[in-house]
């Protein structure tokens, strides 16, 4: 990992070998951003590329997952696969029963070769009821959601402000986003980043 | 017992009183009647003028409970209203469990457990009153209806905003729940905000296949790696300040991998 590390810090910073395309400074330029093809994707169609579901189990490599359409999907993580469950995380983070949502390159034989996966993401809105220790009681659409603070992870970020840890300036009574990692079969969800109107 | 009857009627009707003046008088209790449980049972183009009905309904039984002669059958009448209330919040929690109920002025809230109470105290009271006679009022039947107005009140959501979201406040004010975070310590998702909004990564954005694979902190730099198709994309963002353009970025053949 770490011998990596250092490859990929010394083409970042003094070209090493390999570079395709870097910067002192600033951007790659418009050839780069240009050169992503389009999701071949018609609209109103499924993305094949796209899943999302509960982890039904892990097996070696493999998430099976239930759909929300009751549609089974055969998920593949491989070296280069982002996890994700509140910031990046490990394979081994992947438990039955969590949510997920996943992007990759769908396999001939119907598996999922996984470029990205997000466990339990969720986006709520809602009104702050109260705030208690580490705690924000959220009223979404008259249900209560629980979200924790999670030190040195959950963030906010205010219209006025730059972006920090620092989530002492939410008020109770105000309205505001959350984005984090819900907690199985609980109405709780960790923080991730608290979006504020002021 | 016949003083704490006789107090009945009028804590009562005062409570009705203003629960009918608020439904008759209050423009923005009519305007979202459309969203009230009450739209459900009557259909929305008659929620208005149930609305109505309701409150000249409460209005008549408030008057005949402060009016005098006191007879029981103002008690029965306020009980039936009471139960009906009860009826009605729950119907309105089984058939349209996000409307609101409609009952004490316009808010957004579903009906919960403190709206059965308040109706339930409200029955509970209305039968109390059946059995009332003039009694002369000293001041520990006084404190008694106001407590009982108090507990009215409280338990009606409604009213939140003007006492129980500033007391909130005041307690967060003064305790601190979210304790500032330890200085120096700077959340992955902070930095990856800068990122958004640099010209490094505007430029390799359509490029990247994956979300963030690897981060470590060197040398006051954060490095952030994400995959781009066969090949990786690594930025470094400083760890302190906060100008995007600072930020930069290769896209490298060390492939994807570890």
């Amino acid at each position: 990992m770490t011998s990596r590390r250092q490859l990929l810090k010394s083409a970042l910073l003094g070209g090493g070998a390999g570079v395709v395309a870097a910067t002192a400074l600033g951007s790659l330029g418009p050839e780069a951003a240009f050169g992503a093809a389009a999701p071949d994707v018609a609209p109103g169609a499924p993305d094949p590329d796209f899943a999302e579901g509960r982890i039904r189990s892990v097996k070696e490599n493999t998430l099976l997952v239930l759909g929300s359409n009751m549609v089974f999907h055969r998920i593949r993580i491989v070296d280069g696969t982002s996890l994700w469950k509140l910031g990046p995380t490990t394979f081994d983070q992947a438990k039955p029963g969590d949510g997920l949502y996943a992007r990759g390159v769908r396999m001939p034989d119907g598996v999922l070769a996984a470029e990205a996966v997000w466990l339990n993401i969720v986006n709520i809105k809602g009104h702050v009821r109260n705030i208690t220790a580490e705690r924000i009681h959220l009223d979404h659409k008259g249900q209560q959601v629980l979200c924790h603070r999670v030190p040195g992870k959950s963030v906010a970020i205010y219209s006025d402000a730059p972006p920090s840890g620092d989530l002492s300036l939410l008020r109770v009574g105000q309205h505001v986003q959350v984005m984090g990692a819900w907690r199985p079969d609980t109405n709780e969800v960790d923080i991730a980043t608290v979006f504020s109107a002021h | 017992m016949q003083g704490i009857a006789a107090l009945q009627p009028y804590v009562i009707s005062l409570f009705l009183l203003w629960a009918a003046l608020l439904k008759l008088l209050d423009r923005r209790m009519r305007a979202q009647a459309g969203q009230t449980a009450l739209a459900r049972l009557v259909g929305p183009a008659r929620a208005v003028p149930a609305l109505r009905l309701v409150g000249v309904l409460e209005l008549a039984v408030a008057a005949a409970l402060l009016l005098p002669p006191p007879s029981p059958a103002e008690g029965v009448a306020a009980a039936a209203l009471s139960a009906g209330f009860l009826g009605y919040l729950a119907y309105a929690h089984r058939v349209a469990p996000t409307s609101s109920c409609g009952c004490l002025g316009a808010h957004s809230r579903p009906v919960d457990r403190r709206g059965f109470v308040r109706a339930g105290l409200l029955l509970a009271m209305s039968l109390v009153a059946i059995g009332a006679e003039p009694y002369p009022m000293d001041p520990s039947l006084v404190a008694l209806g106001l407590a009982e107005a108090v507990a009215l009140l409280g338990l009606s959501a409604e009213l939140d905003r003007h006492w129980l979201t500033p007391l909130r406040r005041l307690r967060v004010r003064l305790r601190r729940p979210l304790a500032p975070p330890s200085p120096g310590e700077v959340p992955l998702e902070v930095t990856l905000r800068l990122l958004y909004l640099s010209p490094a990564y505007c430029s390799a954005s359509a490029l990247l296949t994956s979300d963030v694979q690897d981060t470590w902190d060197e040398d006051g730099l954060r490095f952030v790696v994400y995959g781009a198709g066969q090949r990786t994309a690594v930025f470094a963002a400083p760890l302190a300040g906060g100008d995007p353009s600072a930020v930069r970025v290769a896209l490298t053949e060390v492939p994807a991998l570890t």
